[in-house]
């Protein structure tokens, strides 16, 4: 059984675990750092410089050219293990690279007791190549070693973005352990990475080199002018603001790092870790560039395991929101599963609004009463809302996470990337409708560019209803119910489909794929409800789904999985008969669909591939088919035994 | 093969790619004149006396020159020629330096250096060795004579010889162990022979009254600052038990095309800390009880490419390591101290555990 334990929860990779060292059982993520301070979670050391009175167990690595012919393994019971590796020696290339892998396999094969494989946590050097991981990982992993042991450099160029992209690269199920020079402004984007373990032991360089640490910034400490304000016990013992013993500013830097790590798990815990993530950026340029670039190179990773539903509030503030995980996510399931229904002739483009949902605004409540004010429009009408950084939101999809609870600055200008982000969108979007449809675009500012920008790309006709004023004026509004009695043929549909139903096919379109709101919610279902509160779905008098306003989202009744089942999409099967209790567990799950992502909706099959249960998935997929323990299902609905 | 040879072929390897083209690229000297000479202070048996150095510009040193790359750390052979010098030539070369000793009788000692082995023939022929040492038999005042080689090159006929032709005078082979753990000497340093090879070297020596000169590298590359200290306290305690005459500590400087400076460039490698070498040298006389000499000469040192602190301090550490070099007090590291020594204390915590360079 592995001492390390993954635990419920997610936000991006970022996930909360147990190791067991020795007696202690400690809650991940902690903070590593050498024996010689007070207050690391887990202390750490070389073996051959182990203080006599370190008894507890702890994180030890061996030298490489120690002269002891034994390994002296008795000196640390229960210790977590780093096989012994060269300073430097990855700086000779790919063939030392694998030659400090080979080495470590021998070394736990060869000098260590069998049974000591589990506490090894393997070295893999940050110019490790993804060919020389994936040959010796499995290696590893058969040994069942504990997990790895990562080296930042601190100066977040290449080097530490590579060894980002090792991390996204190991099994899930290994503990890994971030050592090196890691500030504090860089704990949050380790943390969102999913490490598990952080060196703080550059509080000690930092002190050594008269600087007073702080979450985002860095101070040095002059006997010439006085030093910040801090309230902490150990600066506030000082008298005179200018003389720090070293020790003195060993405290206060440990402090920070706990300081940090605190805020980064609340965060996490409110949904909120990515938004932290983003506001460290404004702590460096260097801070800034690493997150761009493993934006870039490693958003798989990182929307992999970032939960579908979050927080009812979302602040997305800089140009690094704009491609983040939830974000890009939204934007692309719109592109690729949204469909408007055919009868939909006409296109109405309107700003966003601050208040989410949109509806629930005063402007769209105006716009909205502008629409019904035009009798037998609503049928024909799509309503598409422009905004940053999502890019196009279909009326239906408002309740959806993130457009239900994002929140952005609002300026009335918008930069060229959000733009041209929004522009794409809203080109792709529109070619979802028949070229004979109608464009009418009721924006201004900011959105009237992005339309402008967009169409020499569209193909319908587009009518301008506000011509460089606010689209709430009242005249504004006047010319647009004008434009929409133009438009309306009159020749819908005498009896269309509800807007409840749109809702639903839409909704399910999103959560399941293209083709699951036609399965689901068949033309005689019956559906009942409001969009704010619940809307429920019958077929044959049987529920088969339900939108719960609140998070915008379907949730599915064992009729409804049946449906659906054919789509081949959100499955997870088990390897039993029926599911007991309220959760499957990742121990039992040895196949699912790999594009499940925490929060889904998911169908569960049995050995046999029938439906037995509906749920929420508390992982992703690839975690429930690797993880042999922890939640993967929370049960909703099953087959009784 | 085992990981560990793997590993060695991989720094042989490298070496030898970082020599690069430079052996055959040296430039043509006047093979008349040495390398090098220079003369200084310095404890000559037992008292205070002058040293004369002299670096002899030879074809350089065989392991340098030959397919196995040289020692990761140095490049001495790029002060020699790449023609070999005759035997005449040598001995003018000899010639020259001695003109540094100004006629006063204090005792002096004579040091050849010749970026190789003074007693590897295909280097210094027969011919011009004699001539050297017999030129040196003739000069009262030179009381202490040091000679460098490797070990393969002291046997028991040579030592005859020059015991023989120097007569009573205290000879010393200074030999470059660097350490007495072979896998630090094989894998760190490529060099190549065995300390078992030079514990014979050392016996065979002692049996013409000829003592052995250790120097011992502090930080070669691929160490942690904390295992450079540890292995050279180990090879201290070594060469105490097999009782050398001196220990010379060097602490890695970076020297031209080689693998060090590579790294150096690459910031995969530093010079060991002046507070390393302090470390060492209280170690070193604490354990060898004033029976053995122990010196220390930096090169490069308070430089970016020599042994260094954080520069305030440099000067300061600096001359108290040549003042011990002097008189042997190790009263002279007791009041140094400095900000920087509780970054360099966090470095030796920190380096092996985080496997960073600092």
């Amino acid at each position: 059984m592995s001492l390390f334990q993954i635990d419920r929860g997610h936000d991006g990779p970022a996930r909360v675990g147990r190791i067991k060292v020795g007696e202690k059982e400690l809650k991940t993520p902690v903070l590593a750092g050498p024996s010689s301070i007070q207050g690391s979670h887990l202390d750490y050391g070389t073996i051959s410089r182990l203080d006599s009175n370190a008894e507890s167990p702890m994180l030890v690595t061996f030298s490489f050219f120690s002269r002891d012919d034994s390994t002296d393994l008795a000196s640390t019971p229960d210790s977590l293990l780093i096989p012994p590796v060269p300073l430097a020696l990855s700086e000779l290339g790919h063939d030392a690279i694998a030659l400090i892998l080979e080495h470590q396999l021998e070394f736990i094969t060869q000098s260590l007791p069998p049974d000591v494989s589990a506490r090894v946590l393997v070295r893999i050097p940050s110019d490790c190549s993804e060919e020389t991981l994936s040959k010796y990982v499995p290696q590893f992993v058969k040994l069942g070693v504990l997990g790895a042991a990562l080296s930042f450099d601190g100066l977040l160029g290449m080097n530490d973005l590579n060894t980002l992209r090792i991390r996204a690269l190991l099994p899930l199920q290994w503990l890994v352990v971030a050592l090196g020079r890691v500030s504090p402004s860089f704990i949050p984007l380790l943390h969102y990475m999913g490490f598990d373990v952080m060196d703080m032991g550059h509080a000690l360089e930092a002190a050594a080199q008269r600087e007073r640490l702080w979450p985002t910034s860095t101070e040095h400490v002059s006997t010439v002018s006085e030093a910040r304000f801090c309230p902490c016990p150990s600066c506030s013992s000082i008298a005179v603001r200018k003389s720090f013993p070293t020790s003195a500013l060993e405290l206060h830097n440990t402090m920070v790092y706990h300081l940090i790590l605190s805020e980064s798990q609340s965060a996490m815990r409110s949904g909120q870790l990515r938004w932290l993530v983003e506001s460290m950026t404004h702590s460096s340029p260097s801070n800034a560039t690493i997150l761009r670039m493993a934006d870039t190179s490693l958003s798989g990773f990182m929307e992999e395991f970032t939960p579908t539903s979050g927080p009812k509030h979302l602040p997305l503030i800089g140009p690094e929101s704009y491609n983040s995980p939830a974000v890009k996510r939204f934007r692309e399931r719109v592109s690729e599963r949204y469909t408007p229904p055919e009868v939909k002739s006409v296109v109405l483009l309107l700003p966003c609004s601050a208040r989410k949902p949109y509806s629930d605004s005063k402007t769209h409540r105006r716009f909205l009463s502008a629409i019904d004010s035009v009798p037998g429009i609503r049928g024909e009408l799509a309503e598409v809302i422009l905004t940053s950084p999502l890019g196009v939101v279909p009326r239906e999809l408002e309740r959806m996470f993130p457009a239900s609870s994002y929140d952005i600055p609002v300026t009335g200008t918008w930069d060229f990337e959000e733009t041209s982000i929004a522009s794409q969108a809203l080109v792709t979007h529109l070619t979802k409708f028949s070229e004979d449809s109608v464009v009418v675009a009721h924006v201004s500012g900011g959105y009237m560019d992005i339309v402008k920008m967009a169409e020499p790309e569209i193909r319908q006709g587009i009518i301008y209803t506000t011509v460089d004023q606010s689209p709430t004026r009242s005249d504004s509004l006047e010319a647009l119910k004008e434009t929409l009695r133009d438009v309306h043929s009159g020749s819908g549909k005498t009896n269309p489909p509800s807007y409840l139903q749109y809702i639903l096919r839409s909704t399910a379109d999103y959560q399941f794929g293209r083709g699951a709101g036609e399965i689901l919610v068949p033309d005689d279902a019956r559906i009942r409800g409001k969009p704010y509160g619940t809307i429920l779905c019958k077929v044959h008098g049987e529920q088969v789904c339900a939108f719960i306003g609140d998070t915008g989202m379907l949730s599915l009744t064992l009729a409804g999985g049946k449906l659906i089942r054919p789509l081949e999409r959100s499955w997870v099967r088990f390897e039993g008969d029926r599911a007991k209790g309220g959760s499957i567990f990742a121990v039992g799950i040895h196949k699912a669909d790999t594009s499940i992502r925490p929060g889904d909706e998911v169908i569960v099959l049995n050995s046999s591939d029938e439906v037995v249960a509906v749920g929420k998935s508390e992982m992703s997929g690839r975690e429930m088919c690797e993880l042999t323990r922890g939640r993967a299902v929370s049960i909703r609905h099953k087959l009784e035994a | 093969m085992s990981t560990t040879q793997k590993i060695q072929d991989e720094i042989l390897k490298a070496s030898l790619k970082a020599r690069g083209r430079s052996v055959e690229h040296r430039k043509t000297r006047d093979p008349r004149r040495p390398a090098a000479k220079w003369v200084a202070e310095a404890r000559v048996v037992g008292v205070r006396g002058k040293a004369l150095s002299i670096v002899l510009s030879t074809i350089g040193c065989s392991h340098a020159r030959g397919d196995s790359g040289g020692c990761t750390m140095c490049s001495y052979l790029l002060d020699g020629t790449s023609k070999s010098p005759t035997p005449e030539e040598l001995i003018d070369q000899f010639k020259s330096a001695l003109k540094e000793l100004d006629g006063t009788d204090i005792p002096h000692s004579v040091k050849i250096y010749t970026s190789g082995s003074f007693f590897d023939s295909d280097e210094i022929p027969d011919t011009a060795r004699r001539e050297i040492l017999s030129i040196i038999s003739g000069l009262t005042e030179v009381q202490e004579v040091v000679l460098e080689t490797r070990p393969e090159y002291v046997t028991d006929s040579v030592m005859a010889e020059v015991r023989g032709v120097l007569g009573d005078r205290a000879i010393e082979l200074g030999i470059g162990l660097e350490s007495s753990s072979d896998l630090v000497r094989t894998v760190c340093v490529n060099k190549q022979f065995e300390y078992d090879e030079f514990r014979v070297s050392v016996e065979t020596a002692r049996r013409h009254d000829i003592g052995v000169r250790a120097y011992v590298l502090l930080k070669p590359p691929f160490l942690t600052e904390s295992e450079a200290i540890a292995d050279v306290k180990r090879t201290i305690d070594d060469l105490v038990a097999l009782k050398a005459a001196t220990i010379s500590v060097n602490p890695v400087n970076i020297q031209r095309n080689t693998l060090v400076e590579r790294f150096w460039n690459r910031r995969r490698y530093r010079p060991p800390w002046l507070w390393s070498v302090v470390e060492v040298l209280q170690y070193a006389h604490e354990v060898s009880k004033g029976e053995i000499n122990i010196v220390c000469d930096p090169a490069a040192a308070g430089k970016i490419r020599g042994t260094h602190n954080c520069s305030k301090c440099d000067k300061a550490v600096v001359d108290a390591i040549r003042q011990f070099s002097l008189d042997g007090d190790p009263r002279v590291f007791a009041h140094l101290n400095c900000d920087c020594k509780s970054l360099w204390k966090h470095t030796l915590e920190h380096e092996g555990i985080s496997l960073l360079v600092h």
